[in-house]
């Protein structure tokens, strides 16, 4: 295992995160590499990736939602037992690299995302992760400061530069577009 | 992976590894005589790669523009990338028929390790180019392909 040298602060840091996890968002460590997290944040509501919440009935589920409505494990514990979310669910994983805490973790979105600071890769335009960085914060205060970044994308500091047009010029087409693709990708089955 | 070992024990995870040779190729390397990028920008896995070695001086490659093909699967990079030439080579570790090269004739691959990157293959490739029994071999014509 590489792990034997792991510091303190990822040690405490991990398990605070598995013992009083964020709202809306579960983060845990690979069983191989501890400083390797897979991730999932669920799309803050009143943003256009935002998870939907429908009744757990059998009518309802076969009405309303065509997505997977077996609770998933890692999510189970963000759900009371009569909901399902359809969309919503978004993947990502996280490194801590060697330099951490000096240097920011590392933060992708696996789950493909129609955002104007998140590129066609995963990876995310968010000044904390690059020159604000500070060691003071936490793997808990990055994800939800990407959270936030769901509910504020800022096209004016853009990494896709034609999600950012479209943003600017046509946002309620653009919320759309992200809404369609949060149904489409981020189902979380 | 050592116990407590007092080296550097932090494994970079393939993606984050691939993202870091991504952002290397996107700056350029050295002088320019490899070079590699991705082929599927939408390929979240970054599986599929084009690289590109320009034939070293005083050699039969001088001034020929190879172009080969790396495949980084899942057990990448604890596992080395699968490499053939697109462009036609005559050299001893490419296969002649398929452009493959061969692992066994072809040092760092049969001896991969993790912190090898393809940046290093191709560099190793032009250096094979470059060696007493390449160098001067016979080619085919420029422009052709496997």
């Amino acid at each position: 295992m590489a792990n034997s040298n792991l510091p303190r602060r990822i040690i405490k840091e991990t398990q605070r995160l598995l013992s009083e996890p964020a709202p809306g968002i579960s983060a845990s460590p690979s069983e191989d590499n501890m400083r390797y997290f897979n991730v999932m944040i669920l799309g803050p509501t009143q943003s256009p990736y935002e998870a939907l919440h429908v009744e757990f009935s059998a009518a309802n589920r076969l009405k309303l939602c065509g997505c997977m409505v077996q609770p998933h494990k890692a999510l189970g514990s963000w759900r009371s037992p009569s909901t399902s979310s359809c969309g919503g669910v978004f993947k990502l994983e996280l490194f801590l690299p060697e330099e951490y805490p000096m240097a920011a973790p590392k933060v992708r979105f696996l789950t493909k995302i129609y955002h104007p600071n998140i590129d066609k890769l995963g990876r995310i335009c968010l000044d904390i992760l690059k020159d604000k960085w500070s060691p003071a914060l936490q793997i808990r205060t990055v994800l939800l400061s990407i959270q936030a970044l769901l509910s504020a994308p800022n096209p004016d500091d853009p990494l896709s530069e034609n999600i950012a047009k479209h943003w600017k010029t046509k946002e309620a087409e653009a919320v759309e577009t992200a809404k369609e693709w949060t149904r489409l990708y981020a189902s979380g089955a | 992976m050592t116990l407590g070992s007092g080296g550097s024990s932090v494994v970079v995870p393939r993606n984050f590894r691939l993202l870091e040779e991504l952002e290397r190729g996107e700056k350029g390397i050295g002088d320019g005589t490899v070079s590699y990028g991705m082929d599927d920008g939408d390929d979240i896995y970054m599986r599929s790669w084009t690289g590109t070695v320009i034939g070293p001086h005083n050699t039969v490659h001088e001034g020929r523009i190879y172009q080969l093909k790396l495949f980084c699967d899942k057990d990448y990079p604890e596992k080395p990338p699968s490499v053939r030439f697109h462009s036609r080579i005559n050299i001893t570790c490419v296969n002649h028929e398929t452009g493959v090269v061969e692992p066994k004739k072809f040092a760092l691959l049969a001896n991969w390790q993790r912190e090898y990157t393809m940046e290093d293959i191709l560099t190793q490739l032009k250096k094979e180019m470059a060696t007493p029994h390449n160098r001067k071999l016979v080619q085919p014509p420029e422009g052709t392909y496997f």
